[in-house]
């Protein structure tokens, strides 16, 4: 069954619910699901920031970042101890790093469903398409670099180190302006999409990117790229802004009638228990 | 802050749920609170570690041109409240009148803000030259950032109340409460950085 174009004026109707098994049910939902891509780019997503979250922090241990202000044996040595982790862990990094595409093809999807231009999604869907390049990849192939020849000259592993972690934590504003857009959207939206709540929590997250600009001019303090104020406040931040636009996507599924016009709300329990909709066969 | 007891009857028929505007925008105040807490904290702490050097350097600040700044908002927050309750009573020209006073007073603001940093820089003191001065920059500057979007929501009130097929009183208090967000971070960061020795 192919996906029901969206502006249809008729509602979704479903046939052949299914019932038995939870493996027919997931068959069924495989093969005939109307709303299967969308819920496929939604699990890409989940499963694309834990894997995001152990590769970075426990793997290649890259996140929390080491210290700016490292002296050239001590940047060597950090090397020396993690090497294997950075190999391996950045390795993963890039046989997932497409996984990027399903998960901005959702958010893109978002905006289109909403009442705005077109023009916001297809902007986001650039920024963030290229986004990957200086927020995830720059940065594992300088560090990879690094490893790779542990005796290479020391001054060479200390730049490698410095580029890669100014490319990852220096360029966020290219993330401001895709946080930017996706905030005007929700405001200007009435279709009812995202709560405007949502708009302004992307603002403050928009808010922290530009703190991390002094990251490019300091060596320590609260300001340097594992500063307190430029790493640890904004990691707090986009943690809770990436946990509340998981959730609101998944809200965003469950209600799409894949019609125009105003989002409907989600039915009450009691009522879905009930229901011939689409998610209550889901 | 907005005087809420000139509301129309029909707002004040559910007093226990109603907040000016959106109640969205109230949650902006809660995250915004919320991150510069952390923000202030942040300072607070480096101040205990390096306490003869902030007051060395808060010396430096001119108390007179703090207190200007923040008599320049409080009176941008005045005049906004005025906006509203004119809006309220339906009274759209004295309102349009207390936007643009509000648009008056903010950029007031930002002039003499900018001045200061000018004088601090002739002075030797920049966003690199100490812990202090950098904190100084940092928030007063992330704080300009907020009054430059804060005219953008302005330019929504004035938008707002310009044309009778508009005049969303719901957005005109929302904006509001934006507005006299700026200025309530702005009282703060003044405490902070200008006056707790």
């Amino acid at each position: 069954m192919s996906l029901p174009k969206m502006k249809t004026t008729e509602p979704l109707t479903m046939s052949d619910p299914p019932t038995g098994s939870w493996v027919s049910r997931l068959v069924w939902n495989f093969r005939h699901h109307p709303k299967r891509e969308l819920w496929f780019a939604w699990w890409v997503m989940v499963i694309f920031y834990q894997l995001y979250g152990v590769l970075f922090f426990f793997v290649t241990r890259v996140q929390p970042p080491p210290s700016p202000a490292w002296d050239t044996p001590t940047v060597v040595r950090w090397f020396d101890d993690h090497d294997f982790g950075i190999l391996a862990g950045f390795g993963v990094v890039f046989l997932v790093a497409g996984m990027c595409a399903p998960m901005n093809a959702l958010l893109a999807y978002s905006m289109r469903r909403m009442s705005v231009s077109r023009l916001f999604a297809y902007s986001y869907l650039i920024i963030y398409s290229l986004a990957a390049v200086p927020g995830m990849l720059v940065m594992a192939i300088a560090m990879i670099v690094a490893a790779l020849r542990p005796h290479r000259d020391p001054e060479l592993i200390h730049w490698l180190y410095d580029f890669a972690f100014l490319s990852f934590s220096g360029t966020m504003g290219v993330f401001m302006i895709g946080s930017l857009v996706w905030m005007v959207a929700i405001l200007l939206d009435k279709n009812r999409v995202f709560p405007k709540w949502f708009g302004y929590l992307s603002l403050c997250n928009a808010l922290t990117e530009v703190v991390v600009a002094p990251a490019w001019i300091f060596h320590r303090g609260a300001f340097a790229w594992n500063g307190a104020i430029a790493w640890w406040i904004n990691m707090v931040v986009f943690v809770l802004y990436t946990g509340v636009f998981i959730v609101l996507l998944r809200k965003m599924i469950q209600r799409e009638d894949f019609r125009a016009g105003p989002l409907p709300a989600l039915p009450d329990k009691g009522e879905a228990a009930h229901s011939d909709s689409v998610e209550a066969v889901r | 802050m907005t005087n809420l007891a000139g509301s129309r009857p029909q707002l004040e028929e559910k007093p226990t749920k109603f907040v000016p505007g959106q109640p969205d925008m109230w949650m902006f105040v809660l995250f915004e609170s919320l991150l510069f807490t952390g923000y202030f904290s942040v300072y607070l702490v480096s101040r205990t570690q390096n306490e003869e050097l902030y007051l060395r350097s808060q010396a430096a600040l001119d108390l007179r041109i703090g207190v200007f700044n923040t008599i320049a908002l409080l009176l941008s927050s005045w005049a906004i409240a005025r906006c509203v309750k004119a809006s309220r009573e339906g009274a759209y020209r004295p309102a349009l009148i207390n936007a643009s006073l509000t648009i008056l007073f903010g950029v007031v603001f930002l002039v003499s803000k900018v001045l200061e940093w000018v004088k601090e820089i002739h002075m030797g003191n920049t966003f690199t030259s100490n812990e202090f001065f950098q904190h100084y920059f940092f928030l007063t500057s992330i704080h300009c950032i907020h009054v430059l979007i804060g005219f953008i929501v302005l330019g929504v009130v004035v938008y707002q109340l310009w044309s009778p097929v508009r005049r969303s009183q719901q957005l005109v208090e929302t904006c509001a409460t934006y507005w006299h967000t700026v200025d309530f971070l702005w009282v703060l960061i003044f405490a902070l950085l200008y006056v707790v020795r």
